[in-house]
């Protein structure tokens, strides 16, 4: 019993940083709105660590999954607002909406992409968010090109007051507890059966096979939970904050970029590195953004530059290494 | 134990395997020799999942499994030691031995099997707390058929385990796996390019070349055949 205890500790780390960012956002003024930002990077980074940390797959189309989820969010409330009396539950109807989503399209991706090995993944990955915005262009699915915009139907149902309270705060406190959940699952999994064998994979795939692991299957089961995570956040933290949705902007690459940086700056794999990652690199983004305007977008090759020179494991990889053994380790996952 | 019967298989577009057959008896060293580019690699790979099969069946205790996936035969208790050495260096020996155990079949007997293992490499058990990474080349093989072992099988398939040893060693591989044979009861299956230490070893053998078996028979026999180790095992 005590040693089914002891095996969460890591998790305590992860939830005091998660409670420090929610206290300094509400109580400093002007805060919450990096606050949200940083959540928004750390739930990302937590959610692909899943996948790309626990498998050492790396999806160049992750963010689509992000997209639909926006799109899960943004259906439920503008085609469902008629319905009387569903007040504040469209929003359960979204999340849900919005992980189904997700879901479906990484086990359509993950079918076909998953038998492909490490590098040539990362290729047939590489075209399916662009593809699918296409999809949804030239298709005029879910309005096409137009988007999606519900700012009317949001405030219709829960009043202008709640919809402006829901933007520019419950979505983020959605964020912060998805990052939180995404975190708990990476945990449960890494103290599992489940986290042998995606270690087993990730280090070496032929090693995995022979032991007798069904490769595939934990391959899938990582993709699927990282993608739904993906979901979530993209429901939140996009569809809850801003009530539209236009294809070119939820399905841009470069969150997907954004998203490996942090799971390798802040140590692929590791438990505590997608929240270091996030913070490190949102904090260092919103600065840029401020002092030298235009240029935020530069400091990816020097980071990436860093990751690969200084701490190819990451900051907490690295840290894990150093503290291996001692009492601090424990809680360093 | 296991049977294969005309089985072809090949990467992309090239063929590699033309319908060699062979027959594994339980509880023997079954030895398939021959030169480089036969295709005895292939043949494994093909009878344990990781390379599909074309055509051709694999039977293995009676039942026909030519296509179930490798984690299935893994399952029923088929281990295969592959070529080079499929290690996780950032983990310790006994991390490393203990993953073998993976299957529920297997982690029940993980304790046994790990003394098993400790007894087959006393060399391991000293050095159980060090990283696999941090291992000389034959105790990284050692490892590698170790954490075989740990899966609990029945047959066990080695895929050139002298490949890179020192003579010593090689002396010690093979001494393994008569222990392996006599002591746990296990079938062997091995491919080899040592031919000598490899008839030594071997209760019966099979001669591939050229994706085909041209050759089969006891240790004797081969030896006797002039035909046999000029053609094909050049000794």
């Amino acid at each position: 019993m005590k040693n089914q205890v002891t095996k969460y500790y890591p998790m305590l780390p992860v939830l005091a940083a998660y409670a420090a960012l929610f206290l300094i956002g509400r109580n400093m003024s002007g805060m919450w709105q990096l606050v949200a930002m940083l959540l928004f990077y750390c739930a990302l980074g937590q959610a692909f660590n899943i996948f790309l940390g626990m498998t050492g797959y790396v999806d160049f189309g992750y963010v689509a999954f992000m997209g639909v989820g926006t799109y899960g969010m943004a259906l439920a409330i503008s085609r469902l607002a008629h319905i009387e009396g569903l007040g504040a539950g469209i929003i359960v109807i979204g999340f849900v909406l919005a992980v189904l989503m997700s879901t479906m399209l990484s086990i359509a991706v993950g079918a076909v992409a998953l038998r492909l090995r490490g590098a040539y993944f990362a290729i047939a990955t590489i075209g399916v968010n662009e593809g699918f915005r296409f999809l949804i262009e030239g298709a005029r699915i879910w309005n096409g090109s137009e988007g999606i915009i519900f700012t009317a139907q949001l405030n219709q149902i829960l009043g202008r007051e709640a919809a402006s309270a829901l933007a520019t705060f419950w979505a983020d406190l959605f964020v912060l507890i998805i990052a939180v959940a995404a975190a708990l699952v990476t945990l449960i999994y890494m103290r599992s059966k489940i986290g042998y064998a995606l270690t087993a994979l990730r280090e070496d795939e032929d090693a995995a096979k022979v032991m007798g692991i069904n490769v595939t299957k934990f391959k899938i089961i990582a993709f699927i939970t990282s993608a739904s995570f993906a979901g979530l956040v993209g429901a939140s933290s996009w569809a809850l904050k801003t009530p539209y949705v236009f294809p070119p902007e939820v399905f841009e690459i470069h969150y997907t970029i954004e998203a490996i940086i942090i799971v390798l700056l802040g140590g692929a794999g590791t438990l505590l590195g997608p929240l270091v990652g996030g913070l490190i690199y949102g904090i260092s983004k919103y600065y840029l953004s401020i002092f030298i305007p235009g240029f935020q977008l530069l400091i990816f090759a020097p980071i990436i530059i860093v990751i690969i020179v200084v701490f190819p494991e990451g900051v907490v990889g690295m840290l894990k290494a150093k503290t291996r053994n001692t009492a601090a380790g424990r809680f360093i996952v | 134990m296991l049977q294969v019967r005309d089985l072809e298989s090949g990467y992309g577009p090239m063929q590699v395997l033309w319908k060699p057959g062979l027959e594994v008896k339980a509880g023997t060293v079954t030895s398939l020799l021959g030169p480089n580019g036969a295709g005895k690699s292939t043949l494994l790979g093909t009878v344990f999942g990781s390379v599909p099969p074309w055509g051709g069946t694999v039977v293995y205790e009676g039942k026909e499994i030519t296509r179930e996936p490798t984690h299935k035969k893994v399952q029923l208790g088929m281990a295969l030691v592959p070529e080079g050495k499929h290690l996780f260096p950032n983990m310790t020996v006994e991390e490393n031995l203990y993953m073998g155990a993976y299957l529920k079949r297997a982690e029940a007997h993980r304790e046994e099997s790990l003394e098993q293992v400790y007894e087959l490499f006393p060399r391991l058990k000293e050095r159980r707390r060090q990283m696999a990474g941090l291992l000389s080349g034959g105790e990284q093989q050692m490892v590698t058929v170790g954490r075989s072992l740990m899966t609990k099988p029945k047959l066990i398939m080695l895929d050139e385990p002298s490949q890179g040893l020192a003579p010593l060693l090689v002396e010690l591989m093979f001494e393994t796996i008569r222990k392996m044979k006599d002591d746990i009861g296990l079938t062997i299956l091995l491919v080899e390019q040592n031919a000598d230490a490899s008839l030594e070893a071997a209760d019966y053998v099979y001669v591939m070349h050229e994706g085909t078996i041209k050759a089969e028979g006891t240790p004797d026999q081969i030896k006797a055949s002039d035909d046999i180790r000029e053609a094909f095992l050049g000794m």
